[in-house]
Order: structure tokens, then sequence, then C-alpha cells
């Protein structure tokens, strides 16, 4: 591994902050992650934790605490040194109220806060209010912030806006591999290393190797590719889209540029229906608007090998369940699986009284009202926009009459969260493999509990025992016994497929062949998870 | 004239005034915020919440026009939600950006477009004909098309950057000249369709005014042919290309949006794309006064140059 050189990436949009605590977007993350350090880090590759700004720990006999040791003369990109009142101050700063940090929910357990004392500058003590099955693993939501610059803003409530864009990069510090030292709005940001930077490689020399990383900004993804293939940038933001595939292997086959698959995607697009039942009271299609037996008839009615084909252009795999057989861990092998068959979603459609009374290919239903609904998704995907035209073509042919909307993802959220909806076609991105980390999905309660948004106690019996295992999952200790309730939660889901999927995509990422030495990971940011590591080929020179 | 001017100055102010408004109105109408779509979905409703208090996106509607209208009066037009700006900040720097985008692509679609106009108006045959066409041509690609065309021609070339203002690590004169050699593409792109809408009126006021009996007069008197058309004949013939000038530049703006996508230019299209996309209703307003203040200036110059090119708007 050559040390110096300057590698370029391409990023999105333009950051809206430099403050993690304040935004969610993946520029914000990328820049996170090249100037902020944690204590703990889940290793993208092997999907395991690994030490950081702690080196090591220990876990009491009940469970509930963790002592962690701060790795020795660490400091900030200013100097100034790092010690636990900085991880005192960071975990005061996310469960902060003013602050209202979207980090803040991801660092709860159970709707609680961890307990976080500090006994000497160089350890810190963490207790879970409960039982905790995935442990230090919520750490890696957290990247620690230093306290030396940023206790005014916290104790003034004003941390949120703390570190805006136009916060000149002198006046920031962090533990991360680079430092921020130009800002060009609309073009680029500049990061040089970190002097300070703790981290060394095997052979013991510093880390990062890269002399300097640039963030371009590039709105639009066909130029990003274009400039991928001229070599202006070394690699994209994102995984490449099904429809530049083959145009990209095609440059990889000469050559100019590495095509990476990673297999078969953490995350299927999911559609789900309104089940809601005050939302739709008084709507004479609640009756089989909600129904199990009509999402079965669903699940039947699409072809999903033809879905693969059309939305991801043959890149993907069909996937019956909510996990997928991505997520080796927590995949469970027996989710059964739904076959292609339109002739079964009649049969299903015509037991709930939906037939063609009318003779004109469209169902009915018992009063002779049209069988259709709105399937909401978010404008200017392509994959979701396809995916839906293939949803409404697939339930065409058996009778059901869907008017697929695009809007903003805001005005989706909007409708989404006033329950004001049938349906919904929408990526939702799985944050870990760990299903104990997106309780807020599966509890009932939860904000992210997609079919019954606002839900206070389950509505179902069968969402009471999804809660009840999930609660019970969180908290046990061996590895297999989670496992083993997991799998009873994904076969309850198979039973009342509250939420559909259809196909995983595969994940390409593609870069420039100078790079050398990155590990692609399946979750994003997908090649600079782990910056310090990246190197570049003919380093001597800049770019 | 001063009157006159002063009125379109009131006209202007009035414009800016309404646009913003409007924007900020609309804005706040549609469904979602800010809050929502920076939280996405499956976020904790109370953090959401309490996020939107922060922003004062939980106001009523008319509450926060007010106090609008007040901090505006004062010339503070809020601060971005998206970049915990003042807005009054962030504008002017991507505003500059996008009229020197806007009056480079100006410039180029008058220089090519109103001196092929004049050629093709006045010297019918098969020069004229393929003028025509390649307007009619350029007329129906839209910028998206043109840009796309040229950063891909640009990707395979490497004669021009594939976007961006200017290269790293450039200063001093070195840097105009960066700024010109990336400005090139986008520009064209955008001055493309405008040369053709330029050549067209011309061509046709050209063929117009040739037929005027003071040109015949003047012919009659033995004036050259091309003293006649240069001169004489185009002062005429200039004119529906001067009434039009203050939409070009409304145009140009609207059609640099798309441009700067494209080409990453940082301009004000783009700034109030992820402004829109953000739901960050102060900074939407700002960027739309700001258009507003553009169409404005546009119409003025319109005027103005309109009243050079004829001395009966002047005597008005």
């Amino acid at each position: 591994m050559q040390p110096g050189g300057t590698l370029v990436a391409a990023i999105r949009s333009e950051p809206r902050t430099f403050n993690r605590y304040a935004s969610r977007d993946l520029t914000t993350e990328i820049i996170s992650r090249l100037t902020q350090d944690k204590l703990i880090r889940i290793n993208r590759a092997t999907d395991q934790i690994e030490p950081r700004l702690a080196d090591r720990w220990t876990r009491s006999a009940d469970g509930l605490e963790y002592t962690l040791h701060l790795r020795p003369g660490v400091e900030f990109s200013d100097g100034v040194p790092f010690t636990s009142a900085d991880v005192l101050f960071s975990f005061k700063a996310v469960y902060d109220p003013k602050t209202a940090s979207p980090l803040g929910d991801a660092m709860r357990v159970g709707g609680r806060p961890l307990q976080v004392s500090a006994p000497t500058p160089s350890t810190v003590v963490i207790r879970f209010p409960s039982p905790f099955a995935p442990g230090l693993r919520l750490l890696d939501n957290l990247p620690i912030l230093p306290r030396h610059l940023l206790q005014k803003a916290l104790d003034q409530g004003t941390l949120a806006s703390a570190w805006g864009p136009a916060t000149p990069p002198s006046q920031m510090a962090g533990l991360g591999p680079f430092v921020l030292s130009e800002y060009q709005p609309g073009q680029r940001l500049v990061f040089t290393r970190n002097p300070h930077f703790w981290g060394k490689d095997a052979r013991g020399r510093p880390l990062p190797y890269l002399d300097r990383l640039i963030l371009d900004i590039v709105p639009d993804q066909n130029a990003e590719l274009l400039r991928l293939e001229a070599g202006q940038i070394d690699m994209t933001t994102d995984a490449v889209r099904p429809e530049d595939y083959r145009s990209l292997k095609q440059a990889a086959d000469q050559g100019r540029v590495k095509l990476i698959d990673l297999g078969v995607g953490l995350n299927a697009d999911s559609l789900w229906f309104n089940l809601n039942r005050k939302s739709k009271a008084g709507d004479p299609r609640a009756a089989w608007l909600q129904s199990e037996a009509f999402r079965r008839a669903i699940s039947y009615a699409v072809d999903r090998r033809r879905f693969a084909d059309t939305v991801y252009l043959g890149e993907g795999v069909p996937v019956y369940g909510p996990i997928s057989p991505a997520n080796h861990t927590w995949f469970w092998t027996g989710t059964p699986e739904t076959p292609y068959d339109p002739a079964r979603a009649r049969a299903l459609l015509a037991g709930l009284g939906l037939t063609d009374r009318q003779g004109n290919g469209r169902l009915e239903d018992r009063a002779g009202r049209p069988v259709r609904f709105t399937l909401l998704t978010a404008k200017g995907s392509t994959a979701l926009e396809r995916g839906a035209s293939v949803i409404r073509d697939a339930l065409a042919k058996v009778g059901v009459t869907v008017d697929v909307v695009g809007l903003d993802v805001g005005a989706l959220v909007q409708r989404f969260t006033t329950n004001a909806y049938d349906a919904v076609y929408f990526s939702v991105y799985s944050t870990d493999t760990d299903p104990a980390l997106q309780l807020d999905f599966w509890l009932s309660s939860g904000s992210a509990h997609l079919w019954n948004f606002g839900e206070q106690t389950p509505a179902t019996p069968w969402e009471a025992q999804i809660d009840d295992l999930m609660r019970r999952q969180v908290a046990a200790p061996r590895l297999a016994d989670r496992q083993a309730l997991f799998d009873q939660v994904q076969k309850i889901f198979a039973e009342h497929l509250p939420v559909l999927q259809f196909v995983a995509p595969r994940i390409y990422v593609a870069m420039s062949t100078r790079v050398t030495n990155a590990t692609p990971a399946l979750q994003r940011p997908q090649l600079l998870w782990n910056p310090e590591v990246l190197a570049v080929r003919g380093s001597s020179g800049t770019r | 004239m001063v009157r006159y001017l002063l009125r379109r100055l009131g006209f202007a102010v009035l414009l800016v005034f309404v646009v913003a408004s409007a924007s900020l109105v609309l804005t706040r109408l549609a469904p979602g915020d800010f809050a929502t779509e920076a939280f996405g979905l499956g976020a904790n409703p109370r953090t959401v919440a309490r996020a939107r208090a922060r922003y004062g996106l939980d106001e009523p509607i008319l509450t926060q026009y007010g106090l609008w209208l007040a901090h505006a009066a004062r010339l503070d037009f809020g601060t971005s939600l998206l970049y915990g700006r003042p807005v009054a900040q962030l504008i002017p720097q991507r505003a500059a950006n996008t009229a020197l985008l806007a009056l480079a692509a100006l410039l180029l679609a008058t220089l090519v477009g109103l001196p092929l106009g004049v050629v093709s108006g006045s010297r019918p045959g098969p020069l004229a004909t393929a003028i025509r066409l390649v307007s009619l041509l350029l007329l129906s690609m839209p910028p998206l098309v043109t840009s796309l065309l040229f950063v891909f021609v640009a990707a395979r070339t490497g004669w021009f950057p594939i976007g961006g203002m200017s290269s790293l690590d450039v200063s001093g004169f070195g840097l105009v000249r960066d700024v010109l050699w990336h400005l090139t593409l986008p520009a064209v792109a955008l001055a493309l369709p405008v040369a053709a809408m330029f050549e067209r009126l011309q061509s046709q006021a050209m063929a117009e005014a040739l037929t005027q009996p003071f040109v015949l007069a003047a012919r009659a008197r033995g004036v050259p042919p091309g003293r006649l058309i240069w001169r004489d004949a185009l002062r005429v013939a200039i004119r529906p290309c001067a009434s039009v000038y203050g939409l070009v530049v409304g145009t140009l703006l609207s059609g640099s949006f798309i441009v700067e996508i494209v080409t990453a230019w940082p301009g004000l299209g783009r700034l109030m794309y992820d402004a829109l996309r953000a739901r960050d209703v102060y900074l939407v307003t700002g960027c739309a006064a700001a258009g507003a203040l553009f169409l404005a200036a546009g119409s003025v110059i319109s005027d103005l140059a309109l009243a050079a090119a004829d001395p009966r708007v002047r005597a008005q």
C-alpha cells in the first residue's frame, strides 16, 4: 500500500451541515465518517463490531453494564486530548430535547436513554436500561463530538444549528482520519489527512493512507457515471443503478473502471397497506383493502421473476419476507415462497366477494363498486417508479385497478404519518442487520411500524405475539435463542403478510482502477465506510 | 423616461413581493414539510414535532407569513432550514453564478442568432434554408437534452470538463481561464435554443423589413445592399427581438435550472431545486424572489433596448 495521493469521490447533494447530530442524510453521514470517529464501529465487511476510540471493554455479570477503556493518546484534529468528558458530552448532546437529534431514538433502548458515567478520564461506563443483546453495536450510531468546541452551543440549546455549512473549517475538529480544509459551495469539499489521527495499519504506518480526499458535488447521476468513466472521479456515491450496469460492465471489461458485485442487497422495496382501522372507518373498501387474503392475492399475482427482470434488469432475486437472504444471520430459511399464480390470486379475491360482475375484466365488490386503490410511491426513483408500474400491471391482470401516484418524500411521509393513504410502495433502509436495532419496525408501538402507524397497543393478536417475541429476542443473551425467536417472528409475518416484498436487487459498486484497498459493503456508504484505509495507485501526484 | 423607469421599478418591486409571498404560501400549503423530509419515514413523531417547533413550522401559515414579512421589511429573508445560513447570504453567490451563466448564454445567443437571422432573412436560398433547418432542430431540443449530449461528448473526448465551475488548485488568472473553460458547455447548451429563436424571429422581421417602402426607396437611391441590410433594415427589424429580450432572460433562468443540475454548475437553479426537494420554505422563497428580480431586470433591459431601437417608444 503506497501512502499519499488524492482520491475524488462524488456526492449527490450539498452538505446540509457538518454536524451529524443534526441530519441523517447520506452526505452528512459520509462527512461524519471522514471527520469523526466512534467508540465502537460495525465493520461493514464482517458485520462485527470493532474497537475504535474504545480499544477494549468488559461487561458486567448481569449484561447491563459495559466498562469501556478509551484508547490512550488520542487527540482531536486540533490537538486537544480526547477524554471520557467528550463521550459524556456526546451522550448528553444526543439526548438533549433541544437538539432533537435524529440519532437520539437510535441511541435509546425501549425508549429509554443509556446511562453513562466517566469514573476516570480514560474510562466510560455505559449502563443499558434493560437487557439488550446487540449491546455495544448501538454505539456505531454515535460519532464523538469535541466538548471543548461545542459545550457552549449545547448549553445555549443551539447544538442542532452548530457546525452549519458556513462554519469555517478552523472552528471544527474531530477524531476522524480527515479534516475539512475547504468547502466550495456547489462544487466540492476538500478533506486533508488529520495529522492527529490515532489509526495505524498492521505494519505500524499511520493512517489514513490518502493525503487528500475530495467530495465532488455531482447532483446528476448520469453525469456522475460519465465522470467516473472519464476518470474525473474515483468512486460513486451509491450503488450502481440497474440501468447503468451494462455500460459500466462494458467499461469494466475494457479496464476503464472496476465494477464490484456485492451480491444480493439487504433491502427489498416494500409494499404495505394502511391497516389502521380508524383511518379507514367508513371506507367501504376497508373490508377487502385491509384483509390478509387481499395481500396474499397480491403476492400471488406478482411474478417476482418478471419483476426482477423489468425493474432490476435481471439483477435481483425474489424475496418473500422482510429479511433478505443476504442477511445470513437473521434470514429464516423456512420462509415460505409464494409462486406466481394468478388463478390462485383470483380465487382468493373471489373469496372476498371481489368478482368481475360487469364482464369487463375488472373486479367489483358485492355492492358493484370497482376494486381500486391508490399506490403512493416516491417520485424520482426509477426503481420505485418501475416497481410500482409492474405491480399495477400485474394486478390489472387479475382485475384490480391500481392508481400509482408519485410524491416527494416529504409529502409521502406526511400522508403516511397521518394514515391518509391506501397503500405505499417505498424503500425502507435498515441501518443495521440486527433486528433488535429495528424495533421501531417490529413493535406495534414503533414509529416505523409501517402498516399501522401510531398504534399504541397491538391491534391484532398476531402483532401482540410479535411484540412479545421481539422483546424476548432483544433480551436473550444467546445468539441461537435470538435466532429461534426471530424465526418465529418471521413465520408470523409470513402468515399475515403486513408488508410485501418482491425482489432484492443485487448491489454493484463502481470505482476507478486506481483505487486500492477498498472493502465495499452492502450498506451505505458502500465505499466510504472506512475511508482511513482507502488508497490510490500512482499517488505521488495529485489530481 | 425617468417616470417610465420609476414605474417599471415599482412594478419590479411588486413582482418580487408577489412571487416571494406566493412561494412561501404555496410551499407551506403543499403536503409535508422540512421536518418530514429531513427525518424521513419511520422517525419518532415526538422528535419530528420538536424539530418542527424549532424551525417554526408548527406556527399557523398566516403567523409565519406575517413574521416573514416583518423580517423581510428589514431585509432579513429568514434562515435556510437546510443550510442553517441566512438566505440573504446564500442567494447572492449562487445568483452571481447563474447570472454569469445566463449572460454568457445570452451573449452567445445574440452573437450567433441575430446575424444568422439577418442572413437567412435577407438572402433567400440554400444557405437560408440550411440555417432555418438547424434552427428548427435546435428549437426542438430542450437544454436538458443538449446538456446531456454535451456532457457525454465531453466525457468521451476530454475536450471540456464534464461539470463544475472550476478545477481544484487553480487561482489567479488561471482561475478565470478555468471558469471560462467550465462555462463553455453549460452556456452553449443554454444558448442554442435561444439563438435558434433569435434567428427565427430576426429572419422573419428582416424579410418583412426588406419589403418596407423606406427600404425600397433607399435601394432605389443606390444605398449599397450591405449597408441597407445591416444598418437601415436591421434598425427596424431588431424590434421583435428587443421586445422579447426580457422574456428570454426569464427563459434562460428557468432553462438554467436543469442545465445547472446536469453540468453541476453551482447556480441559483440548483439551490432552488435542493430547497424545493427539502421543502426549505425560506430558501425557496428567497430563490423565487431572486428569480423574479432577474425577470424584472430583464424586462427593464428589454424596454430600454426597445426604446433605443425605436424612437417612438422613447417619445412615449
